[in-house]
């Protein structure tokens, strides 16, 4: 392309520039290089979006609700563990106003920018298992793998790896408050969790934060009490879960990790 | 992309467009979303044909900015339109009225009209409030919504019926010319703020713009998408959490936050004005500058010389100069600073900390002015300038933390942190979690402080580069937006002005 000819037709050129890499982005024909995989733009699913997008902003996506299980709700006293990403900055208050109304003792292990893979690999669950001998664990992750490509191949052991440390105490596991459409980390957790221990959260409508991604605190308790709610009919094993007077409680005791961190 | 399911995007295509059609409050469209740029590039070859036919562009760039702007802000484009046809019949009026008194009754109706529509959805909670406050009275709230931009347009429409009334320039021709440059969608949301004796000119002129300023608009929207989508965006999210629990944290982690801040806002704001100016210049107008490196600045009157340069011109201009300026002796001159500082102050926003910033910005003005006897010896010494350069930033730092923290005690619990619980040992461990943080935050600074001759030479270089070239370089900035992009955009920080 002769550099004259360029100059001729300016706005021709740029049009082109900016159509192919349009295109590029929306076919996401950009190849990995080594071991980083692009993430996908989602531009091509803004112009065509396969499905409705939920407006109800305390809804359940309630095909991925299994079966309603019939166990009696236990009534005693737990000691709660609650492991996850940055999302427990909204949750864990909430769920430690709901502990604290029903004589639960919650300990929040908050590890920003974390993953199952990083979970998986760092065996620290084994070790906070150890620490506060957990008789019931809330999980809250994904959100940082929404985008990842091939993630049943790369994360299923992760997960496995996690529920074998888990092993037989009762679990709930709170899906990513989706933002974008995921390539399969919901599907996955629900593949490899006991029936009626995932909350999905992927169909509920939140307010976010002006990262567009977080809750805002009053969307997180919303978030909270949807999953209270849940809990009575559709979780496993369902806890004594009473409505709190306050809002927002604070944990027992919270630990916290940052990025980056082995 | 999975082609087999083309068909049902196609049956879905009727709800795809209608969307385009509808606003959505929560994700108004903005320079960086990727439906802009879908936007954008329908946009560029009907421009292009229409360029040349001034009513047919004037018609098309006016629907375009309109439809822009009904995205952003919903209904309130009829605002819009509606402040257009005042000013442009009380503009054409004060042409035809020969008499002193009726050019001042004229000029003051559509000030005070301009003023009214921005007092009322921007600033009529706050009075309540204060009311409320001050006879402990109970009015509610009002439900506003304060229209997108609105800050923006209305100082446009002041200076133009003011420079009318001065008769320093024509009024616009027509209405069409006139909503033109009211509603032209590159610095239609947060500016920065077009005079109209700069800009009604060019649509005069009509001029085609040409192959440095296309790709040189490129190269400026390029570099404000970095900014903004990159940068910005990215290191709020640490300085969020230092905002959010102020005391929380160390005080090392305190003045990372705060210093993290200082830049986020400098990349926010710049950001947008790059890519406001760069997409103007695409289209054959060109922006004056409004971010000239203001962190280089050794005084506070140099920082509001560098930054929103259209701000601080336009309150120099109606407000500083009309109060007397500095024509009036000293202390008036100092006067007129600090209500010119308070007023830029509670124009950020309806609430007492930007009152507070303002004010300090006009005392650090005081000052500045106070001490220039003494400091004007010390100009140019290597030394001075870089103690007056540090000086300088502190003092806008310390102030950026009043203007984001979310009252006057949290400001003071993140700043008193620093001193009362430095707590070293984090450096390192800090260092380590948030490399990329820290790498970003290095990246940006080192930039703001190289040389201008650098970026110059970086621009021409993209300009006069293959176009190829240019494809990789603008796939490696979306690229790299994808990659930062934790979501949905964030808004643009100057969008509530």
């Amino acid at each position: 392309m002769s550099q004259q000819s360029n100059k001729k037709h300016p706005y021709a050129w740029l049009w082109i520039l900016l159509a192919v890499a349009l295109v590029a982005v929306c076919l996401e024909v950009i190849p990995s290089i080594f071991n980083f995989s692009p993430k996908p733009s989602g531009i091509a699913k803004v112009l065509f979006p396969d499905k409705e997008i939920a407006v109800d902003s305390d809804s359940i996506a309630v095909d991925t609700v299994p079966p309603v299980i019939a166990h009696e709700p236990d009534t005693s006293a737990h000691t709660i563990l609650f492991i996850g990403d940055s999302m427990l900055d909204g949750l864990s208050p909430r769920l430690a106003a709901y502990a604290a109304a029903s004589g639960h003792t919650l300990y929040s292990v908050v590890w920003y920018s974390s993953s199952t893979e990083i979970w998986g690999k760092s065996h620290r669950l084994t070790e906070y298992i150890q620490k506060v001998s957990p008789t019931y664990i809330f999980i809250c992750l994904g959100a940082n793998e929404l985008y990842v490509k091939d993630i049943e191949e790369k994360r299923t052991p992760f997960i496995r790896e996690m529920l074998a440390e888990i092993d037989t105490i009762p679990y709930l596991w709170i899906g990513p408050p989706n933002w974008v459409e995921d390539t399969g980390i919901n599907k996955m957790i629900a593949d490899n969790t006991a029936k009626g221990s995932y909350f999905k959260s992927d169909g509920m409508t939140f307010e976010r934060r002006t990262d567009g991604a977080h809750p805002t605190a009053a969307s997180a308790i919303e978030w909270m009490d949807s999953i209270v709610r849940w809990m009575p009919e559709h979780s496993n094993h369902p806890i004594k879960m009473i409505t709190p007077e306050q809002r927002t409680a604070r944990p027992e005791k919270i630990f916290i990790h940052q990025p980056g961190e082995k | 992309m999975d082609f087999s399911s083309l068909p049902s995007a196609l049956e879905s295509l009727p709800n795809t467009l209608g969307s385009l059609f509808t606003y959505h409050r929560e994700a108004p469209l903005i320079f960086s979303s990727g439906l802009f740029w879908v936007l954008f590039v329908c946009f560029i070859p009907l421009y292009a044909l229409m360029r040349r036919r001034k009513w047919q562009m004037l018609v098309f760039v006016i629907a375009f900015s309109l439809y822009f702007y009904y995205k952003c802000s919903g209904w309130f484009f009829l605002l819009l339109v509606s402040t257009s046809v005042i000013d442009w019949f009380i503009s054409r009026a004060m042409v035809q009225i020969e008499s002193s008194a009726g050019r001042k009754w004229l000029v003051a109706l559509s000030v005070v009209i301009s003023l009214s529509i921005l007092g009322f959805f921007k600033y009529a909670n706050f009075f309540l409030w204060n009311w409320n406050n001050m006879v402990e009275g109970n009015f509610q709230p009002l439900t506003l919504i304060l229209p997108v931009g609105i800050s923006f347009y209305t100082f446009q429409s002041i200076s133009y019926i003011v420079d009318v009334y001065r008769k320093r320039i024509a009024p616009a021709s027509t209405w069409g010319e006139y909503l033109f440059f009211l509603s032209f969608f590159p610095a239609l949301v947060a500016g920065p703020i077009v005079r109209a004796e700069n800009f009604l000119p060019q649509i005069r002129e009509n001029r085609h713009a040409n192959h440095q300023e296309i790709f040189g608009g490129l190269w400026l929207i390029l570099v404000g998408v970095i900014k903004k989508a990159v940068i910005a965006d990215y290191i709020a999210q640490y300085n969020d959490l230092i905002f959010a629990s102020p005391g929380h944290y160390t005080g090392f982690e305190s003045l990372m936050g705060i210093i993290g801040y200082t830049m986020q806002i400098y990349c926010d704001f710049s950001g947008y004005s790059d890519m406001a100016i760069g997409l103007a210049l695409i289209m054959g107008f060109r922006l004056d500058i409004n971010f000239n490196f203001p962190y280089k600045s050794k005084s506070l009157t140099e920082f509001w010389r560098r930054w929103h340069i259209s701000l601080s011109t336009w309150l120099r201009d109606y407000v500083y100069i009309p109060m007397g300026g500095n024509r009036k002796g000293t202390f008036r001159t100092y006067i007129n600073n600090f209500l010119t500082m308070l007023i830029g102050g509670l124009w950020h926003g309806a609430a007492w900390k930007f009152i507070f910033w303002g004010g300090m910005h006009g005392v650090g003005l005081i000052i500045n002015k106070l001490f220039r006897p003494l400091t004007s010896r010390l100009d140019g010494k290597a030394w001075f300038d870089l103690l007056a350069g540090c000086i300088t930033l502190v003092y806008v730092s310390l102030l950026w933390v009043f203007f984001r923290a979310e009252s006057f005690n949290d400001a003071i619990i993140i700043i008193s942190t620093i001193f009362t619980d430095f707590s070293p040992q984090c450096i390192l461990p800090f260092i380590e979690a948030r490399a990329l943080w820290v790498g970003l935050m290095a990246f940006i600074i080192v930039m703001h402080y190289l040389p201008q001759s650098f970026h110059d030479r970086a621009a021409s270089d993209f300009i006069n580069s293959p176009w190829i070239f240019r494809l990789l370089v603008l796939l490696i900035v979306i690229q790299l937006v994808i990659e930062f992009s934790e979501a949905d955009i964030a808004p643009f920080i100057y969008f509530q002005f």
